[in-house]
């Protein structure tokens, strides 16, 4: 297995959906390939990353709706009925 | 927003949103409101648009309550809305010129190995510590994808929405759901790679 089929089955690997023997082969690949070991770990990272930013972004939404918005809605839904 | 066990009991808020009860729309409005803007935020670009989505989404909860079964949570069927109206925001105006993802994979010589081998990150397993600068790095960088592969990024990663959801939410295959988060995560994890590597985070 090269580096690049490595990084191709990596999420298919995270996922749990290579068949066995591909499976083997890919961790047969990690015990000598030190950098693709680093990359599945920054593969992870990024994913974490991507999640953990929204999800502050999240955290700190003010829970009060703008007022204006609650008022277009509600003007919006009388137009329509 | 997937449901609880402990969720209280939607029913008669429910069925007081049938009726069309302008007290429970608008405890609805101020309940969701805020975390829906949120995620509109994250698909299209600025506070006013995000605002005319969740107005949209609202509408179309609306005129389509009668169909709402309770299966789910009021919270989950309303994200899924503000989702759709989002991407169909989207589609309506193309994005200014976007980079090809092909410039932002990894580059491969012929052997197979990759040609620029930079340093393990410093942050290692899935516990990160997140400082604002580098929330900011991370958020533009997602805004850097280009728009096939960063909605399927924010629906599967973000939002966790399951492939097959993903799948039928964009009108795309499921293998190539797949394909397209694989490489989204690939662009992500190269653009982040110049803020990760040793002590330059």
């Amino acid at each position: 297995m090269t580096c690049k089929e490595f990084i191709d089955f990596l999420m298919a690997y995270l996922d749990g959906e290579l068949e066995a023997e591909t499976a083997r082969v890919f961790e047969e690949h990690m015990k000598l390939c030190p950098p693709c070991v680093d990359y599945l770990e920054s593969y992870k990272v990024t994913v974490a990353l991507g999640r953990k930013a929204c999800a502050d972004e999240d955290a700190e939404v003010p829970p009060e709706v703008p007022e204006g918005l609650v008022k277009a809605i509600l003007a919006a839904r009388r137009k329509e009925s | 927003m997937s449901s609880r066990p402990d969720a209280p009991d939607e029913t008669a808020l429910v069925e007081a949103l049938k009726r069309g009860d302008d007290d429970a729309w608008v405890s609805v409005i101020r309940d969701l409101g805020g975390r829906l803007l949120a995620v509109a935020r994250r698909f299209v670009r600025g506070d006013d648009e995000a605002e005319d989505v969740v107005q949209e989404a609202f509408l179309q909860a609306y005129k389509n309550i009668d169909r709402f079964e309770g299966g789910s949570r009021l919270s989950t069927w309303m994200h899924r809305i503000v989702v759709n109206a989002a991407l169909m925001r989207i589609r309506k105006k193309s994005r200014t010129k976007e980079v090809s993802i092909e410039d932002l994979l990894p580059r491969y010589k012929d052997d197979g190995h990759r040609v620029e081998v930079g340093e393990a990150w410093t942050e290692r397993g899935e516990d990160v510590a997140m400082r604002e600068e580098l929330r900011r790095t991370v958020r533009d960088a997602i805004d850097r994808l280009p728009e096939n592969y960063r909605n399927v990024l924010l629906l599967r990663d973000i939002e966790q929405l399951d492939t097959a959801e993903t799948a039928e939410i964009l009108d795309i295959s499921v293998n190539a759901t797949k394909t397209r988060l694989h490489r989204a995560r690939l662009a992500l994890r190269e653009l982040l790679d110049p803020h990760m590597q040793g002590d330059a985070a």
